[in-house]
């Protein structure tokens, strides 16, 4: 079964992106904030990364980049959750390195879909 | 009368010359005695003073006449025609003892006369050279005024202008725009002790009093609160009461209705009329830098206040994006699961509530995608990816995207475009997002069976009408525009309403719109897109008979 690793810290959020995740078979592992996520995603190597941008302690922008410009790291595809704030948008417009930004609030299949296709 | 002084031992001399000027043209003295002469001329200046060359001691005489006596005229007698080389310059004029009585009245008369003139030209450079010492300080100090938007600078300016135009003892200059409250400001050539200060503060309220005789006061002041600033040039001497009859002159310092305080000068000597209206342009020189210093300052706070304004709402976006979109992903999220049956059976009632829930979390989200974007334009942090666009194409997009929901509304979507239009220079998502919005209305307030049309043409700027509600504020400023227009049979807009039409939140009021969704941002949204193009936008309507919104875009 491929790992997915889920960062951020509205736990709702987390809930709802699991329970989808889990009924289309994947594992699921969760962390609430940017220290845990990059920890775990180092720890686990995931097959897939869902991140948000605002998070406390490290920023989902910073988990992005720093995994990206690891070559142990840097294949794994990261869905990036952004709520559209102006200082997300700020963060975005630079280089974060991440495969694709989903806009909150999103489309739970939509989000099905996507992670089906980076795990194809 | 000229006074004529006759500096002689020679009797026969001295009777010749009293014979000649016995007459009521002349004051004749004779002095023989040299140790008299510093005395005498020092007392008694004469006009003119004859020396006889012989005279002894003459040499060393000369000097002491030539000091006290810098104003009279110099005649030197002389025995034969020959005078001594050292007094040709030391006399005005020679005469010889055998000249005539008329040739030696004449040449007192003539050189008398010269004297005059010289006096007069003098005088008059005196005064010329008074004024232009004086437009010079009135130049200076209007060009300083100038270079300065700080109200205690400019006061200084003045002050300094007047003690160099006018040399004023002390200057009292009372300032009601300097700070927050009156303050009495003492330019003093000497130290002014503590009670001269309570006197000239009390003069002072007295004339603030009859400055404002029968208007209101802007401040209620107290005189031993009032605040003084002084600066003393020279504090070895000091000022007494006798101050108070120096001669003095006051001036206002205001611009029409504007009072921004007013000036008194002390001098110890009199002031002329021309010190007057030296003093008084000054004073009024002054009022205009004051207003535009305290227009530039209420700039500058009201400045302050719209930037604590546009972070205030910079914040307040931010949270509505950032903490209203996360809990709104939760609720979606929740309903999305529940409505996908992963918890168990639906019912039609479940389902029907659950639907409700959905739309509703739609609409709030489109709200608040809404609000951002009219944020961003309005704070022109909106980007814009600007490339040739062919405005038939985007045309093409929304009637795909929006011809199932007018199809299942049972409308009829029509478009008449005309062929081979030129390129706009545009954000083509940009100008689908406007389209789709007008098409998208025209869907919801045109009742089933009845017709939408959009239409593109190219037009010239003198054939496009524009509705008379937003005439003025359209400016068309290229020759060639390329029109859209979408045509509804819909409810229509009141005569009186079309002007708010792209007011923002202009429907809330309508209950219909509620009944039909929207956030009532659409329209300003499209209006600002349009405008970022150089575009505008504008309707046509008719109630119950329908709508037609017009855009513009430079081609």
């Amino acid at each position: 079964m491929k790992k997915i690793l889920i960062v951020d810290d509205e736990q709702d959020i987390v809930e709802s992106l699991k329970f989808v995740l889990e009924a289309a078979e994947y594992t699921c592992y969760t962390a609430d904030n940017g220290e845990d996520g990059l920890r775990l995603a180092k720890e686990l190597t995931p097959d897939l990364i869902i991140l948000d941008v605002m998070m406390p302690k490290i920023n989902g922008y910073k988990i992005s980049r720093l995994l990206k410009y690891d070559s142990k790291y840097k294949n794994i595809p990261i869905l990036m959750v952004t709520a559209r704030s102006q200082e997300e948008d700020k963060l975005i417009g630079e280089e974060t390195g991440a495969d694709e930004y989903i806009t909150k609030p999103f489309e739970l299949d939509e989000v099905v879909k996507k992670v089906e296709e980076y795990l194809k | 009368m000229i006074k004529i002084l006759f500096i002689s031992e020679n009797v026969k001399y001295i009777k010749k010359f009293k014979e000649i000027f016995s007459n009521n043209h002349y004051e004749y003295y004779n002095l023989s005695d040299i140790s008299l002469i510093d005395d005498i001329i020092s007392v008694d200046t004469p006009d003119v003073i004859i020396i006889d060359q012989n005279f002894e001691n003459i040499k060393a005489v000369s000097k002491n006449i030539k000091l006290h006596c810098e104003n009279s005229i110099i005649i030197l007698l002389i025995s034969s025609n020959s005078a001594d080389k050292e007094f040709v310059k030391f006399a005005n004029a020679f005469i010889t003892s055998d000249m005539s009585e008329d040739l030696i009245t004449s040449t007192i008369a003539v050189n008398t006369r010269m004297k005059n003139s010289l006096e007069m030209l003098s005088s008059s450079n005196k005064d010329l050279a008074d004024s232009l010492y004086r437009l010079n300080a009135l130049y200076n100090t209007s060009s300083q005024f100038a270079g300065t938007l700080d109200k205690s600078q400019l006061l200084k300016i003045m002050s300094e202008g007047m003690d160099r135009a006018l040399s004023f003892s002390l200057n009292c200059t009372f300032s009601l725009c300097t700070e927050n409250e009156p303050v009495l400001i003492l330019d003093s050539l000497y130290e002014l002790s503590d009670e001269l200060i309570s006197a000239l503060k009390l003069r002072a309220i007295l004339n603030y009093n009859s400055v404002f005789e029968g208007k209101k006061q802007p401040f209620n002041i107290e005189i031993d609160k009032l605040k003084v600033i002084k600066h003393v040039k020279n504090n070895s001497n000091r000022f007494t009461f006798n101050l108070f009859q120096y001669d003095n002159m006051f001036a206002p310092i205001k611009l029409s209705e504007n009072v921004f305080g007013f000036v008194e000068i002390f001098k110890d000597g009199n002031f002329s009329s021309d010190d007057s209206a030296c003093f008084q342009t000054i004073a009024q020189q002054v009022a205009l830098p004051l207003k535009s210093a305290t227009l530039y300052q209420e700039i500058i706070e009201t400045n302050l206040k719209l930037e604590k304004l546009e972070r205030l709402k910079s914040e307040f976006i931010s949270i509505v994006s950032h903490e209203l979109r996360t809990p709104l992903t939760s609720i979606k999220n929740s309903l999305d699961i529940l409505f996908s049956g992963r918890c168990g059976e639906v019912t039609e009632s479940a389902d029907k509530f659950l639907s409700m829930a959905m739309r509703n979390v739609q609409r709030l989200s489109g709200i608040i995608n809404d609000l951002l974007d009219l944020s961003k334009i309005e704070a022109g942090k909106m980007e814009f990816k600007f490339a040739p666009t062919n405005i038939n194409t985007v045309i093409d997009y929304v009637k795909t995207a929006l011809s199932e929901v007018a199809k299942s509304k049972g409308l009829n979507l029509a478009v008449c475009v005309e062929d081979n239009l030129p390129d706009v220079n545009a954000d083509a998502q940009r100008l689908e997002q406007v389209l789709t919005n007008l098409v998208s209305n025209a869907i919801k307030f045109t009742p089933e069976g009845k017709n939408i049309k959009i239409i593109s043409k190219l037009v010239s700027k003198n054939d496009i009408i524009i509705n008379e509600s937003f005439r003025e504020e359209i400016k068309l400023l290229q020759d060639r525009y390329i029109e859209v227009d979408v045509i509804d049979e819909g409810i229509g807009i009141a005569q009186e309403d079309l002007c708010h039409a792209f007011d923002k939140f202009a429907q809330i009021e309508n209950s219909l719109s509620r009944k039909v969704g929207g956030t009532g941002l659409g329209l300003p949204i499209a209006k600002q897109l349009l405008e970022a193009h150089k575009g505008a936008i504008w309707c046509d309507s008719e109630l119950d008979k329908g709508s037609k919104f017009t855009f513009i875009i430079p081609a």
